[in-house]
């Protein structure tokens, strides 16, 4: 086990000074007038760097839900022209936030000077931190993210790219959030305090009518110094009510996340989902819990995180409840002394190997192990606990291997690509272009090519139902080695699978090829590489223009109407495909079923003039 | 470090999920809910129910205490009745009966209430507006009570099953067992079994007795039940004091339901006896906490086990002690949870014996062992289906290159100059290599085909799979459409006919008829209405050729067949089968190797004609008028 006692900023590539400056200027940022929802402050050095902290807010037009139909929880989905990356790829699932602090953020972009203090600081290079205490936390995350978003769109790289710091943030942002920013890589830009009995990062795990009065009426006194209010001020059953309230729905979700974790396969859990509401909130970004003891827990795997938020506020007797809850306020407002502290003591340790975690704590024998036992008693984690944090690294660990697994079957791929392909250049021999000439199945080549069709479905298949049941690391569908090949089994394979689906009529039972019949592997796949090249959706169709064509063919001879919008966008895309040579120049032999096609068309047509160059070479 | 590594094999046995099942059941605040309207409707008293809605959830809560008087006086009513004798339709989706099984059962007294609960206005109209206001309905009940919500959360299933997917959950507290195995398995295929959890205390008897003659009918049941009730409708008022009954009751009802729990407990998969069986989820709960079952033989080794732990003191009040049970679990969820001692540092191991601590079992060494291998055995039982189910997919893809094959060899022969299809250049094959590699081929994807239908018999197979792997039964489908005709080559071929009879009614093997099954009753999402433009590539009968082969035998007989009715006979059937075969090109239902110029069914067709004209003169002449 990797032990790393010390300095908390070095495990994360921070300095302890930042750290501190960023949480005080944050606690500062509640102090400013509404008008100036953010504060700005240099931290000198080489390179120096900005901190930008924002104070957010709790009030009640922000964090009301809008009306009867609004979510439970008030999430919603991101804007995905702001934020292209804030999904899963191949599933097609955008990711949600919650929409009040959203709101605020977009709110900010757009009537503050935000974006020219972004720009300023880009333009000489210095780093920016953003930071948030409490409500401001979220404002951060999303600020950090579109900048991330723009290096992105830029190209540039993120040496001088942007941190996140937040202190006590409540969580806002969903699995698919999570997901995102890990295969992204933007992972260890985001690290978030959280003092272990602060209840504030909790809160939004309970449904939002139930804390309302709680976040708009006694939070923002407290949080801002300004109003003298005091902690003890508030009503200790009420507090203790929220407490309770809170941790329930805090148990509730994360034993079922747990026992997801843990390989369960009943479908009870599913079906509760419908009659239990069960907060959609994920952590995202490095964590690091500030135990009761001065010590700082750095923890990265998001799913042991998610248990750590309940189990380390968990009760020990029932008794202890309201003291708990009464000690959770002071707690959210204690960040600035506690991270000066807890830093200055260089206690800091990293939570790794969690599948390793030993589950007990007496008999321990070496040092090593003893500060992993010390840690988790700090944590307050119970057997229960540390199973469950295991049950997390496990889960993370076989998705490694799920890759590792697929990735041996990469050569077998390889392999059967490189027979197609050979198929490809015979067909040409015979002077046909190998869509059509498998469409006909004369020759035993073809079937030859029909027995390596099914066998890379197979594998394609295997990894796509994987993807769907979330089975590997979130980096996967990044991988630049799985997009190129997921690229070039679509090109040469889909049009076989096109040609077989009209070859068996298949159209006739089911629809056309494109909306009905095509199969998840060319969809998923060619998401992956519209995302990885930033290309818009959709626009990689040069695998599957043949069902197009085929669409077309039938048209004509079952004497239905032109669909000239179709013919003219087929004709105007493989001009610009052949030119970047996605299409090759079978496609335009002299017998295909585009030529056919081609060739039923007017003269003065516009898609006939489109690609008559290409079909006449 | 080392010796905490992870042992290696499938990272999902590495814990043991009925204890945190539970843990996530009990601080769900459906239990609770749901309790709370199960003792307003019991203090309502008898045959009463309770509705009501709770934020987006609707609640309908049946009362314990109800009035079963078929059991009472009537002794040649026996305990089980069959779910759709007088069932109307209600349960369609569960009364279908497979090969071999026993038909769907149920405890006649419950059955008889719930029709009673049927005719009963009120209760509709009141589920009806429940399920316009909300998406999401609980239906729950304590004891019997807890059994009549059961058979009516099934009609509410069947009955929504056909409009929307229903959110309907079914929460019974200590109830009785409510039908045999047929029901049980008739609830898994339409996966519905996570929809029904049952609430059972250790050491509660009421769950783990069978309703019967036996029992209903002695001084010490209807004592028990007399108190019960009395308790339900006042449950501030129990006095356990004005209890009428002896110790030596409590030990006779007690060593009553051991021996009924033993009787069940051994009762194995698939016999078939008409004995109750477990359905749907038990939540087993005792002082220290919750786990969940879903295997039925489990749960009922674990029922039996438990009350094995308890004693006759516990035959009264266990069964009355539910709230107090839901409360106390809702509060531990929230907290550490027990003493943890000295732990395993198996994870496997470690959550293991989390669920035993849960079941209150842990100072019970012997029947901790024991239950110890019954959470084992559930895992075990679990994972296999699953797991096969995944193997099944990866093996299809291995032997998808084998059908391939038999593809390429059907359009070679649409294309060969003899012009005669696949089905008789198979039937009538030398000493081809060819065709002998597409023999061997055939044998394959029979052995692939026969192992899934016998891992289906077996129960090895997960039992929704006809809805879970819906594209094994599109491969079924594709597999039977085209190899079929070559069995039936096969068969005629080496005269197997002759021995047995023809293949339609004596030949032909139960995984067609099974898959003919499974395809009939897939969810059809959408039906193209237009009608096909070309021949399809495969013909949709795959019995076609049987048929021919039957038509074939017909002519010849019809050649020297001189008595007029059975020349009549033969006429007629001729004529059907090619009006049969007329019809089915005209939908272009075949594929184009039927028609092929030589095929075995051409030259039977031109030979028909050309012998119509002579027959039926001949007949004219034959018969009287």
């Amino acid at each position: 086990m990797d032990i790393d006692t010390g300095s908390c900023g070095r495990e994360l590539g921070i300095k302890d000074e930042v750290i501190k400056k960023a949480c005080s200027i944050s606690i500062r940022a509640h102090q400013a007038p509404a008008e100036k929802p953010f504060l700005v402050d240099k931290i000198r050095g080489s390179p120096s760097q900005v901190v930008i902290a924002f104070s957010g807010a709790w009030t009640s037009d922000a964090w009301s839900t809008r009306d009867g139909t609004a979510k439970a929880f008030g999430e919603t989905e991101v804007n995905l022209n702001s934020f292209p990356s804030l999904r899963s790829i191949g599933n097609d699932i955008t990711a949600k936030v919650n929409e009040a602090s959203m709101n605020q953020f977009l709110q900010i972009m757009e009537k503050s000077a935000l974006r020219s203090e972004m720009d300023k600081a880009t333009r000489d290079s210095k780093p920016i931190i953003f930071a948030g205490h409490s409500s401001g936390g979220p404002i951060a995350i999303y600020a950090t993210i579109w900048l991330l978003e723009e290096y992105k769109r830029l190209k540039k790289t993120l040496t001088h790219g942007p941190f996140c710091l937040t202190f006590g943030s409540p969580l806002t942002t969903d699995r698919i959030f999570c997901h995102a920013v890990r295969r992204e890589e933007w992972s260890d830009r985001f690290v978030h305090f959280v003092m272990i009995h602060d209840i504030v990062p909790r809160i939004l795990l309970a449904p939002l009518s139930s804390t309302k009065e709680f976040l708009e009426q006694s939070l923002p006194y407290l949080i801002s110094p300004s109003a003298h209010h005091k902690a003890d001020s508030i009503d200790k059953s009420k507090l203790t009510a929220l407490f309770d309230n809170v941790m329930r729905n805090a148990s509730c979700v994360a034993s079922h996340a747990a026992c997801i974790l843990m390989g369960s396969t009943n479908m009870l859990l599913d079906t509760m989902t419908k009659f239990v509401q069960l907060s959609p909130y994920r952590p995202c970004g490095q964590y690091v819990f500030c135990t009761g003891t001065g010590r700082l827990v750095v923890v990265k795997n998001p799913d042991a995180v998610f248990q750590l938020l309940f189990y380390s506020l968990q009760l020990v007797s029932e008794s202890e409840s309201q003291q708990k809850a009464v000690a959770s306020l002071p707690a959210h407002l204690a960040y600035e002394d506690g991270l000066d502290k807890n830093l200055d003591m260089r206690n800091a340790i990293h939570l790794e190997n969690l599948c390793e975690l030993p589950l007990s704590s007496d008999n321990t024998m070496d040092i090593a192990t003893k500060t992993i036992v010390d840690t988790l008693n700090d944590l307050n984690l119970s057997a229960r606990a540390r199973l469950c944090l295991r049950a997390a690294g496990e889960s993370e660990k076989q998705k490694e291997d799920n890759q590792k697994k697929i990735e041996r079957k990469m050569g077998m791929i390889r392999n059967a690509l490189d027979d197609l392909e050979g198929y490809r250049t015979m067909c040409e021999t015979r002077g046909m272009g190998y869509f059509d000439a498998f469409k006909v199945q004369k020759h035993e080549d073809d079937f030859k090519a029909n027995v390596k069709r099914l066998e890379l479905a197979g594998i394609w298949d295997e990894i796509i139902e994987m993807l769907k049941r979330d089975e590997l690391p979130d980096k996967y569908e990044a991988e630049k080695s799985w997009v190129k090949l997921g690229t070039e089994f679509r090109q040469l394979v889909e049009p076989l699978d096109v040609a077989n689906y009209y070859r068996h009529l298949k159209n006739e039972d089911t629809g056309p090829y494109m909306t009905k019949g095509r199969p998840r592997r060319y969809k998923y796949t060619q998401r992956w590489r519209e995302h990885a090249e930033q290309l818009p959706r959709g626009s990689c169709g040069e695998s599957c223009f043949w069902a197009d064509v085929e669409e077309l063919n039938l048209a004509v001879t079952s004497n239905q109407p032109r669909n000239e919008q179709m013919a003219l966008n087929v004709a105007n895309k493989l001009k610009e495909w052949h030119a970047k040579g996605e299409v090759k120049k079978d496609a335009f032999l002299k017998e295909t079923a585009l030529v056919t096609w081609w060739k039923t068309l007017p003269d003065n047509h516009g898609a006939k003039l489109c690609i008559k160059d290409l079909i006449e070479s | 470090m080392a010796r905490r590594c992870c042992k290696s094999g499938h990272w999902k046995e590495r814990f043991e999920t009925s204890a945190m099942m539970g843990t996530f059941l009990a601080s769900t605040p459906l239990l609770k809910e749901a309790w709370r309207l199960c003792s307003a409707a019991n203090a309502m008293g008898c045959g009463a129910f309770v509705v009501e809605q709770v934020g987006g959830v609707g609640y309908v809560a049946f009362s314990g205490v109800q009035e079963m008087p078929v059991l009472g006086w009537d002794p040649s009513c026996t305990m089980l009745a069959p779910l759709d004798a007088a069932g109307h339709g209600l349960f369609a989706a569960l009364t279908r009966r497979y090969e071999g099984e026993e038909p769907v059962m149920v405890h006649s007294g419950v059955l008889h209430r719930f029709h009673h609960y049927q005719s009963r206005n009120d209760l509709q109209s009141q589920i009806d507006s429940l399920l316009d206001k909300t998406k999401s309905i609980v239906i729950t009940g304590h004891s019997i009570g807890g059994s009549v919500a059961f058979l009516t959360a099934l009609s509410v299933l069947s009955f929504l099953k056909s409009i929307f997917p229903p959110s309907v959950l079914c929460i019974g507290f200590g109830s009785p067992f409510l039908g045999n195995e047929s029901l049980s398995r008739a609830i898994l295929r339409e996966r519905w079994a996570s929809n029904f959890c049952n609430v059972v205390a250790t050491h509660d008897i009421l769950p783990r007795l069978s309703l019967d003659q036996s029992l209903v009918q002695t001084p010490h049941w209807k004592a028990l039940i007399r108190f019960w009730y009395t308790s339900m409708m006042s449950p501030n008022s129990m006095n356990l004091t004005d209890f009428p009954l002896t110790e030596e009751d409590k030990a006779w009802l007690f060593s009553f339901a051991v021996a009924n729990m033993e009787r069940l407990a051994q009762v194995g998969e698939g016999s078939r006896w008409r004995s109750f069986w477990p359905l749907g989820n038990y939540l087993f709960c005792s002082e220290e906490g919750m786990i969940c079952l879903d295997n039925a033989i489990s749960v009922k080794k674990m029922m039996h086990l438990m009350l094995r732990t308890s004693s006759p003191s516990c035959v009264i009040e266990e069964h009355l002690k539910y709230g107090w049970y839901v409360e106390r679990l809702s509060l531990q969820s929230l907290g550490r949870r027990f003493k943890e001692g000295h732990l395993s540092e198996s994870s496997y191991e470690a959550s293991l014996s989390m669920a035993l601590n849960s079941l209150g079992t842990s100072q019970q060494v012997l029947i901790a062992l024991m239950a110890k291998d019954c959470l084992k055995m559930a895992r075990q039982k679990e994972r296999h289906p699953n797991l096969n189910a995944a193997y099944l997919a990866i093996k299809l893809s291995k032997i998808a290159p084998y059908r391939a094959e038999i593809e390429w060899y059907k359009a070679c022969c649409d294309n060969s100059d003899k012009q005669r299809g696949y089905y008789d250049s198979f039937k009538q094959r030398g000493a081809s290599k060819r065709e002998s590699h597409i023999n061997k081929n055939r044998i394959i994807l029979k052995a692939f085909w026969d192992g899934v239908v016998s891992m289906m018999d077996r129960n090895e197979l997960p039992l929704n799979f006809h809805k879970s792997l819906e594209w094994v039964i599109e491969e079924s489908q594709l597999y039977k459409l085209l190899v079929e005709p070559l069995d039936i080559a096969e068969y005629y071929r080496s005269g197997m006919h002759l021995k047995k009879g023809h293949y339609i009614s004596n030949g032909r093997e139960r995984r067609y008829e099974i898959f003919n099954q499974w395809w009939t009753e897939r969810v059809v999402i959408e039906k193209l209405g237009n009608r096909r433009t070309r021949y399809t590539s495969l013909t949709q009968d795959t019995c076609f050729w049987a048929r021919v082969e039957e038509a074939k035998e017909w002519l010849d007989k019809i050649k020297s067949e001189s008595d007029p009715n059975n020349l009549v006979f033969l006429r007629d059937r001729l004529n059907e089968f090619e009006a049969y075969a007329m019809k089915l090109f005209d939908g272009k239902e075949a594929s184009a190797d039927v028609l092929a110029k030589n095929s075995s069914f051409s030259l039977w067709l031109k030979e028909w004609r050309a012998l119509k004209s002579q027959i039926y003169p001949l007949i004219e002449l034959a018969l009287p008028d």
